[in-house]
C-alpha cells in the first residue's frame, strides 16, 4: 500500500486566530478529493509561532515534513498535489 | 424567581465559604411585600445576619435572636418585615440552623425525610415571633432544602392545589426526583424545585418571589485544570507526574500544555473531527484526562459563559464550564511562560494574559458558584 500523506492543521491559539479556523473545509474537501491517500488531522499545537514568532506566519500548517506558512486552502491543496506527483 | 409583574426580586440569598475555618454559611431571607421593597428587607436582613454571624463574636443564635428582636413591624399590616433561615455548617456536618418565619427546612436522609429536634426562643419584644434552633449532626449524602413561602404556597388558590404544594406536597416532589436521581446536584434540585413551583402556579405566573437553597453533603469532588507550560522547563516532569497523580478529574487548557504532558507521560493525543465549533478550536482526546482543550481563547469564553449564567453550550468552553461547575474543590496549575506570539499586534484579537484570566475565573468560581479555588503558578 502506498503510505499515506498526513496533513496537521495547527490548532493553537495564534494558528486559530490567524485563520486556521477557516481551514475546516479542508477535512470535508481533501477526503473526498484524494480518498486515503491523505490523512487530514488537527493538533494541539505544532509550537512553530513561538520559534517564528518574529515574522508571525501563522496560521501553520504540516504536510509531512514541509511546514506551510500563512496556510490557505489553496496552498494545502498545492502542496498535497507535489507530493502526490 | 421573582413574583410575576415586580421587576425586583424579593427574596434574598446570600452564602460564603471560610476555606482556612472549613465551613459554611448561607442566609435566605424573604421580605414583606413585593418589588423593591422587599428587595431592600429581604437583602439587609440576610447581609446583616451573615455578617453577624461570621464575626464568630456571638452565637449564630444569638445572632439572629438580635435580629428577631430589631426588626421592624410594617405600619399597614402589622407582620414582620422580613422571615429568615441560616445555617452554619462545618465540614464535619456539624450544622447549626436558625429559622424565624420561613417555612421549616427539610431534612433528607436516604430519600427519607428527618425530624430533627429544636428549641424555641420566643422574641422578647413581639409575640408573634419565634425563633427555631437547631443543631444537627449530617452524615454523607444528607440534603438539607430550605424555600421561601413562595414554594410551599405555590398554586395556591388554584383549581388543583387549593391550599397550594405545602411542605407535604413538596416533600413528595423531592422525593421523587432523588428516587429518579439520588446523585442529582444542588443546582439542578433547587432550579428543578423552582420550575415545579412555576409549573403549578395558574397561568405559570408566580404570585410570590419563589426561592429554594439546597444544600448537599457529601464527599467533594476534586478537579484540577493544567493550563500553560512551566517557566522553567527543565521541571516539565516534574510538573507532568504531579497531574498524572492527582486524584480526582483532569482538564488541560493549552495546546503547547497537552503536547507537554502528551510528552511526559507518553500518551499520544487525537483530536475531534472537526477544527472548530462555534468559534473555538475543537477538542482533543488523551487517554487519564477528561478534557483537552485549546488555552486562552477558551479560557477566555469559560470566563464569560460563567459570568452570563449561560449552560449546556456546545463547545469546548461549554465543555469546560461543565467540568467546573461539576467539581467542589478545583485546584489551577498555571504555567507562567509566555508566547511571544500571541503579544504580536498583527493578531486580530486581543488575548488576555492567562494568568489574569485564571484569576477571573477563580474570583466567579467562589464568589458565585461557591467553589473551593486553589490556585498554584509554576
Amino acid at each position: 500500500m502506498e503510505k499515506q500523506i498526513s496533513v496537521k492543521v495547527c490548532l493553537g491559539t495564534t494558528c486559530f486566530v490567524m485563520g486556521s479556523s477557516n481551514l475546516q473545509e479542508l477535512i470535508e474537501t481533501v477526503p473526498k478529493k484524494y480518498g486515503n491517500k491523505v490523512d487530514v488531522a488537527g493538533v494541539p499545537c505544532l509550537g512553530l509561532c513561538s520559534i517564528d514568532w518574529e515574522f508571525s506566519k501563522a496560521p501553520y500548517v504540516k504536510v509531512d515534513d514541509e511546514i506551510i506558512k500563512e496556510a490557505t486552502v489553496e496552498k494545502v491543496l498545492k502542496a498535497i498535489d507535489e507530493k502526490l506527483k | 424567581m421573582k413574583k410575576y409583574n415586580q421587576n425586583a426580586y424579593g427574596d434574598y440569598f446570600i452564602s460564603k465559604r471560610y476555606p482556612d475555618e472549613a465551613k459554611l454559611i448561607a442566609v435566605l431571607s424573604d421580605g414583606l411585600g413585593s418589588g423593591i421593597k422587599a428587595n431592600i428587607l429581604s437583602c439587609m436582613t440576610a447581609t446583616m445576619l451573615l455578617k453577624f454571624i461570621e464575626g464568630d463574636q456571638i452565637q449564630i443564635s444569638k445572632a439572629a435572636e438580635i435580629i428577631m428582636n430589631s426588626l421592624p413591624v410594617c405600619q399597614v399590616r402589622k407582620i414582620s418585615y422580613s422571615t429568615f433561615s441560616a445555617i452554619e455548617v462545618d465540614d464535619d456536618g456539624n450544622a447549626k440552623i436558625v429559622e424565624e418565619g420561613n417555612p421549616e427546612f427539610i431534612w433528607i436522609r436516604g430519600n427519607e425525610v428527618m425530624r430533627p429536634e429544636f428549641h424555641s426562643i420566643p422574641s422578647k419584644t413581639f409575640k408573634n415571633r419565634c425563633l427555631k434552633v437547631y443543631r444537627l449532626k449530617l452524615r454523607l449524602g444528607d440534603r438539607l432544602i430550605f424555600c421561601s413561602d413562595g414554594v410551599t404556597q405555590a398554586g395556591l388558590g388554584g383549581r388543583r392545589l387549593k391550599l397550594g404544594l405545602r411542605r407535604d406536597g413538596l416533600i413528595v416532589l423531592l422525593q421523587d426526583k432523588l428516587k429518579e436521581n439520588p446523585e442529582i446536584s444542588s443546582t439542578e434540585l433547587s432550579q428543578y424545585i423552582i420550575n415545579q413551583a412555576r409549573n403549578i402556579e395558574t397561568d405559570r405566573l408566580p404570585k410570590d418571589d419563589t426561592s429554594a437553597c439546597v444544600l448537599y453533603f457529601r464527599e467533594p469532588r476534586e478537579a484540577l485544570v493544567f493550563t500553560g507550560p512551566p517557566y522553567h522547563q527543565e521541571k516539565d516532569a516534574e510538573y507532568a507526574k504531579i497531574f498524572d497523580k492527582f486524584k480526582g478529574k483532569k482538564a488541560i487548557a493549552g495546546g503547547t500544555t497537552a503536547n507537554l504532558i502528551s510528552r511526559e507521560l507518553n500518551r499520544p493525543i487525537t483530536m475531534d473531527s472537526t477544527i472548530s465549533i462555534g468559534k473555538l478550536p475543537s477538542c482533543s482526546y488523551m487517554d487519564g484526562v477528561d478534557l483537552v482543550t485549546e488555552g486562552i481563547l477558551t479560557l477566555t469564553k469559560t470566563l464569560e459563559y460563567l459570568e452570563a449564567n449561560t449552560p449546556d453550550i456546545d463547545n469546548a468552553a461549554g465543555k469546560l464550564v461543565k467540568f467546573l461547575l461539576d467539581s467542589d474543590c478545583i485546584t489551577f496549575m498555571v504555567g507562567a511562560k509566555l508566547n511571544q506570539a500571541h503579544y504580536d499586534p498583527a493578531l486580530p484579537i486581543e488575548i488576555e494574559i492567562r494568568k489574569n484570566i485564571i484569576k477571573k475565573i477563580s474570583k466567579t468560581l467562589q464568589d458565585k458558584f461557591f467553589k473551593k479555588v486553589n490556585i498554584q503558578y509554576m
